[in-house]
């Protein structure tokens, strides 16, 4: 292998595909809302990683993978804070989190 | 092997062990924990692709802001007495496995065949790229967002107010 070991894209997209299958196998198995949302910022993650190592290797003049990363990251926090606001209540109203039996939120 | 490349091996295997830790774990103070050290990880996997903003963005915003925005939910929904049944231990193994396998057999069959192995080309975009191109060419989905933040901001106030005046 010649060249540095950090200097081949294969290693970043293998993270990044990584923290992609984590997130849906555990947003598949998770049952309580707030397992899912952490599950759900690990995809978020690999995304991010994705385009980032993309930009980076295969078109290294412009810088729009970045600039996707951190809308990406903005998305990520508004997702956030909507989801918990939404867990809250939930647990407000059902006592629980678990996603299993939720059927309704109208009062 | 120089001794950049131990810590970059070091960053991926804490990368890797934060997701499975944040997915594996049965308490989810500790699937908290694992997110964060993934977090961490994947910053340091942005520094090691020229990219130090992005990895202090990363810090600021996933491990300070959405982390702290989850630890709080976690202790207002607090004891989570009807614990849930997550996670038995041959589930633990099963999931594990099938994930490195999946990944494998997807990194083998697609990543590998479709996109070139990468050399060391030259890459220096700096901030000033970054906000120009921000500025420039992508005004209307910075807009956007903005707008999707404060509706966001607006939105989990209302919530919040709504639950309480019910109550």
């Amino acid at each position: 292998m010649t060249g540095f070991f950090y200097n081949y894209l294969h290693i970043y997209l293998f993270v990044a595909l990584f923290l992609l299958f984590c997130g849906i196998a555990g947003v598949v198995y998770r049952r309580t809302l707030i397992g899912m949302l952490v599950s759900m910022e690990l995809i978020m993650n690999g995304a991010g990683l994705n385009l980032v190592a993309l930009n980076r290797f295969i078109s290294p003049e412009n810088a729009y993978g970045m600039a996707f990363t951190l809308i990406i990251m903005g998305i990520a926090a508004a997702e956030a804070a909507i989801a918990l606001g939404i867990i809250i209540l939930i647990f407000r109203k059902y006592g629980h989190i678990e996603g299993g039996d939720l059927k309704e939120m109208k009062d | 092997m120089n001794f950049g490349e131990i810590i970059f091996l070091l960053i991926i295997i804490v990368t890797m062990g934060g997701a499975l830790m944040a997915i594996l774990s049965g308490s989810i103070v500790y699937a908290l924990m694992g997110l964060v050290t993934a977090m961490f990880g994947v910053a340091g996997l942005y520094i090691y692709l020229d990219s130090p903003f992005l990895a202090m963005m990363q810090i600021l915003i996933y491990v300070g802001a959405v982390s702290v925005l989850i630890a709080f939910a976690v202790m207002l929904i607090g004891p989570l007495y009807r614990r849930p049944k997550e996670w038995t231990t041959a589930g633990k193994f099963g999931a594990a496995l099938g994930v490195a396998l999946v990944t494998l057999f997807m990194f083998v069959r697609f990543v590998t065949g479709t996109f070139p192995r990468g050399g060391n080309p030259f890459f220096d975009m700096t901030t000033k790229e970054i906000g120009r191109l921000f500025f420039d060419n992508l005004v209307l989905p910075f807009e956007l967002i903005s707008l999707l933040i404060v509706v966001a901001i607006l939105g989990a106030i209302m919530l919040a107010l709504f639950s309480r005046g019910n109550k």
